[in-house]
């Protein structure tokens, strides 16, 4: 059991030939060769040091690990490095700019919409996602695109607000 | 995760299918959502994983007048809710796509991956089988093609031999004023495996069809009970027999979701939910 655990917190090289992988994450191009049987979330945190991604389940039911993938909120605890490929990522240190949080960030703290933080930046990153595809979601939309995000301090109502909250601010910087 | 694989991403179908047969414990990967929890697990040992997102024909994704629609085997289930064809043409099969998993895990599983896993408790086979869907598969003996009816062999089983893997499942085009519906009972609103999944549908000539899960090894079409109630004629009287009568086509099992006993009767009231709501008569 503790073997397995291990294994979940930590890559273990499986002394196949190495793959090089080749992709931009947070808009900075990333070149490195890694064992095929890592997942996309081991990468970000094991060799790029992205560590604010976070492994709960590790089978893609809580949303911990979300980061956006080609446009798409994708968990990526369930998707092999390699299958990144030529991908654009997106993970929760690429929504801050200049050292500034974004909207998304300051609303989520505004509307203490977290507690002990763990599941943030897979909602975050579930947020800037719906919010990059349709930025004037309804409520029911909202609901559906965080429906594979699971909080189990906060409850999901300050969530909510949070993220109505950046809505009507990003409405009103884009000038509409 | 301790099996130790290879990966390979081929362009080139013919590349698949001889890598497919002379590999050992070599597995195909499509949007991953099953397979990845089987290799964390360590449920499987794997030693190749064929990844077939490259592959030009698993992308196709188009309905074609009088053809109907075909859904290639990369193509993930978030692309099949956001179809307005598939919404207008085949409501049940939209229904099911938007209730399965949640979202993250719509924009990564695949439909032909829902087909492929065989679950006895999948949310798209039976909104599949009520359309007579046809899975296109290739192999090393060429391409064959098999309703999806007779696709299932057993909980996480079909049909597929060594080296075959599926390209597409097709759908033909349904008539003017076709209905159908896709209910599901879960233990949750939010993200969790239909405890009963139920497709029906009403043809223009007035017949129906009934596809259900979670209530065999496999998913299944009513063949049996649809024929009953097309020789009776759909009505409100017809349902309500046909809400009891269904208890004799299904024998479904007690396991950490519900009761053998529960999975009876919600099978009941969600058939006659779905076949009234389709002759536009609520309960």
């Amino acid at each position: 059991m503790d073997k397995e655990c291990s294994m979940y917190k930590e890559h273990v090289e499986s002394g196949k030939r190495k793959v090089t992988l080749s992709l931009t994450v947070n808009g900075r191009h990333v070149v490195r060769d890694v064992d095929p049987n890592m997942t996309l979330l081991h990468f970000l945190r094991d060799n790029l040091k992205l560590i604010g991604t976070k492994e709960a389940c590790g089978e893609g039911e809580c949303g911990a690990c979300t980061v956006i993938m080609n446009g798409k909120a994708v968990t990526s605890c369930i998707i092999l490095a390699v299958e990144a490929e030529g991908a654009q990522i997106t993970t929760v240190e690429g929504l801050a700019k200049d050292g500034k949080l974004s909207i998304l960030q300051e609303e989520f703290i505004s509307q203490d919409a977290l507690q002990c933080g763990f599941c943030t930046p897979g909602f975050l990153m579930s947020t800037r996602a719906l919010l990059d595809n349709n930025p004037n979601p309804t409520d029911e939309e909202i609901i559906e695109a965080l429906s594979g995000n699971l909080c189990r301090c906060t409850g999901y109502i300050p969530i909510l607000k949070a993220v109505k909250r950046t809505i009507e601010r990003e409405r009103k910087e884009s000038g509409f | 995760m301790i099996s130790r694989f290879t990966y390979f991403k081929p362009h080139n179908l013919n590349e698949a299918v001889q890598y497919l047969e002379k590999e050992e414990n070599a597995f195909v990967l499509a949007g991953g959502t099953d397979l990845m929890i089987l290799l964390r697990r360590n449920l499987i040992n794997a030693e190749h994983i064929l990844d077939i997102k490259a592959l030009p024909e698993m992308d196709l994704f188009n309905f074609v007048d009088g053809a109907g629609l075909t859904i290639g085997a990369s193509v993930v289930v978030n692309r099949v809710v956001d179809s307005e064809v598939v919404s207008a043409k085949y409501p049940a099969l939209h229904q099911a796509a938007a209730s399965l998993a949640s979202f993250q895990l719509r924009n990564r599983a695949t439909v032909v991956g829902n087909i492929c896993n065989a679950s006895p408790g999948a949310d798209l086979p039976p909104a599949l089988l009520v359309y007579d869907a046809v899975v296109n598969i290739t192999g090393p003996q060429g391409t064959r093609q098999v309703p999806l009816n007779e696709f299932f062999t057993g909980v996480k089983r079909t049909v597929l031999q060594r080296g075959e893997l599926v390209v597409s499942v097709q759908l033909p085009e349904p008539g003017a004023g076709d209905k159908s519906v896709y209910l599901r009972q879960a233990r949750l609103r939010g993200h969790d495996l239909a405890t009963v999944g139920i497709a029906c549908r009403l043809k223009p000539d007035g017949k129906v069809a009934i596809g259900i899960g979670a209530v065999a090894p496999t998913p299944k079409r009513l063949f049996a009970l649809e024929d009953k109630i097309n020789e009776r004629g759909i009505s409100k009287e017809t349902i309500e027999w046909a809400a009891q009568e269904i208890r004799e086509h299904i024998h479904p099992i007690t396991d950490v979701r519900s009761s053998a006993q529960y999975r009876l009767q919600i099978a009941s009231v969600l058939l006659k939910r779905g076949l009234l709501s389709l002759i536009g008569k609520e309960e």
